[in-house]
């Protein structure tokens, strides 16, 4: 392995990257074919945060949201950037607590609902200090067992 | 047009970001060591506790109006901070943004008509609070020195002004003038003030603007204060400055937790922050010829005292260097000379100068260097703790027990900055 790589800082940030960091087979002998179709490879960075200085992570604690597919533990991905709307799952500041709920509005009130039979929906019309934190955008979810 | 965008009570809004239960409640954050107040929320100013006052006064009352406090929380602040600073490059465009402090940045709003400098300031203040979750205040005019002054007036009336002035008609700049004290100008110290208000009886901004170039030439610091009377009659005289690239001194000082009086626990101290400095040094890429080295002692009979007696020494380095073990190897020998058994200590700092450019570091007839091999080794620790933070690699002679570190009682999670510290979420 060359220095350069072992040493190197773990992560550059996205979207910035030179010539030389697209990797090629740098064959000593028959030039790799595959070189001239030489790609930079798919950076997570880039796909999961789409607003940097507006992205923020959290942690998911309990089961509110189990059936949305967040669980226990999960990753939460949030754009603050992000335009809310009807249906978004969000992290909502209610009571001054921070809480992830899915946002749904009729026409006539807005609500909190949790993705769980054991949570009841929360009407907004009675609570004055609902804001919104930011909007949800992806979960992150650890598979080992 | 410039604009001032300054955070409101920056490092108290981040903590709150986090924690909106403290909305609307007085906050105050500590400074280093939590010593004294740096920041304070508009409820805890409300409650008359003075910026700057050593915790241990206003403790009482903090304790009776339930004050949240915290230790200060650097890398939670330094994140916020480019985050807003971000925000503005993106909504105004790269090289029109100055960052002037952590929670301060001058930008240039030249590209919008007069009809639409008030929504630009406007929606520069909206996104950044969308984006961030830290309020700010935006004050826009002329030029930087009125900016900054429309800033402060547009924070003391926050319901009528929503946090955004605009100074554009001569009308408008005359009536701001009038409502500032002379004490209240940027670069108006407390002894210029004075001076103005005592011997020639200048009590607001808009008299000072009336005083004649030469007057200023004469009194108020030449060709500085020339400039800020240009700067108030709406005459740009300060450009947007290029960023500060290469420090001329490098500092790093730090109080300790607990008074010291060991000398192998002040050698790991001071062995400490010759890397971290020797660090900042790497950063820009320079290397320093010499290094000197301070410890302060606590004064046996007051201990309330904040001033102490200081020890200082510096030594000439054989040639300019930025190599960490070469530069701890000559703070301990300063260390050496300057302890004396039996003081107890607070504080120590390391400071390097007579910086020049790494590259062109001149050889020295009587010394080979192991140059290479030395960079290279350099380069692999700030890789390694740069990426993972926490000074996994370290150098042993600064010890693994840290007894002297700084005082953080009330310190909140790193929440952007570590995978292990993110706010939870119901």
């Amino acid at each position: 392995m060359e220095g350069e790589e072992f040493y190197g800082a773990a992560y550059k940030g996205s979207k910035q990257f030179s010539q030389h960091q697209v990797n090629t087979a740098n064959a000593t002998g028959f030039g790799a074919a595959t070189d001239d179709y030489a790609e930079r490879g798919i950076d997570l960075n880039e796909q999961l945060v789409r607003n940097k200085p507006a992205t923020f992570f959290f942690k998911m604690k309990g089961d509110a949201m189990q059936e949305a597919g967040i669980f226990d533990g999960d990753t939460l991905i949030v754009d603050r950037s992000v335009k809310l709307v009807n249906g978004s799952v969000i992290v909502a500041i209610l009571n001054g607590e921070l809480l992830v709920r899915r946002f749904h509005k009729n026409f006539s009130s807005a609500f909190l609902i949790a993705e769980n039979n054991r949570y009841k929906n929360i009407n907004l019309a009675e609570f004055s200090d609902f804001a919104v934190w930011g909007v949800v955008t992806y979960v992150i979810h650890s598979m080992s067992v | 047009m410039k604009a001032l965008v300054d955070c409101n009570n920056f490092y108290c809004s981040c903590e709150r970001a986090f924690q909106p239960r403290l909305d609307g409640q007085p906050v105050i954050v500590l400074s280093n060591n939590d010593g004294c107040i740096v920041s304070r929320s508009d409820e805890a100013k409300l409650l008359g506790i003075k910026m700057a006052d050593p915790y241990f006064m206003a403790r009482s009352i903090i304790e009776k109006n339930r004050v949240t406090v915290f230790s200060s929380n650097y890398n939670l602040y330094g994140d916020m901070s480019w985050r807003v600073m971000e925000t503005l490059r993106q909504v105004l465009g790269k090289n029109k943004v100055e960052v002037y402090s952590v929670d301060e940045a001058f930008v240039d709003l030249d590209d919008f008509s007069t009809a639409t400098l008030w929504t630009a300031a406007h929606n520069v203040k909206e996104t950044v609070e969308k984006w961030t979750g830290i309020k700010v205040s935006v004050g826009a005019a002329p030029t930087r020195v009125l900016a900054k002054l429309a800033n402060r007036l547009s924070k003391k009336d926050k319901l009528k002004t929503g946090c955004v002035m605009v100074l554009e008609t001569e009308a408008e700049i005359k009536e701001a003038l009038r409502q500032t004290a002379v004490e209240d100008i940027w670069g108006i110290g407390r002894r210029y003030a004075h001076k103005l208000k005592e011997q020639w009886g200048i009590f607001d901004a808009w008299q000072l603007r009336s005083l004649s170039e030469d007057f200023a030439r004469t009194h108020l610091g030449g060709v500085v204060g020339v400039r800020l009377i240009r700067e108030l009659k709406g005459v740009i005289s300060k450009e947007m400055q290029e960023e500060l690239v290469t420090k001329k001194m490098i500092a790093t000082t730090r109080m300790f937790g607990s008074p010291v009086s060991s000398i192998d626990a002040l050698k790991e101290a001071v062995a400490t922050y010759a890397s971290r400095a020797a660090e900042k040094l790497r950063r820009q890429q320079s290397a320093a010829g010499v290094i000197s080295v301070f410890i302060i002692s606590r004064q046996e009979k007051n201990d309330v005292d904040f001033r102490g007696a200081s020890y200082g020494r510096e030594i000439t380095l054989p040639y300019a260097t930025s190599f960490t073990q070469e530069l701890i190897k000559a703070a301990v020998s300063l260390v050496e000379q300057l302890y004396q058994p039996g003081k107890q200590y607070k504080k120590a700092g390391v400071i390097l100068s007579n910086i020049v450019p790494d590259l062109s570091v001149q050889g020295n007839l009587f010394f080979a260097p192991a140059y290479n091999c030395n960079r290279k080794l350099m380069e692999m620790i700030d890789n390694i703790n740069f990426s993972h933070r926490d000074d996994v690699l370290k150098f042993a002679a600064s010890g693994t027990s840290r007894n002297w570190k700084m005082q953080r009682n009330f310190i909140s999670k790193r929440y952007t900055t570590r995978w292990d510290e993110l706010s939870e979420v119901k």
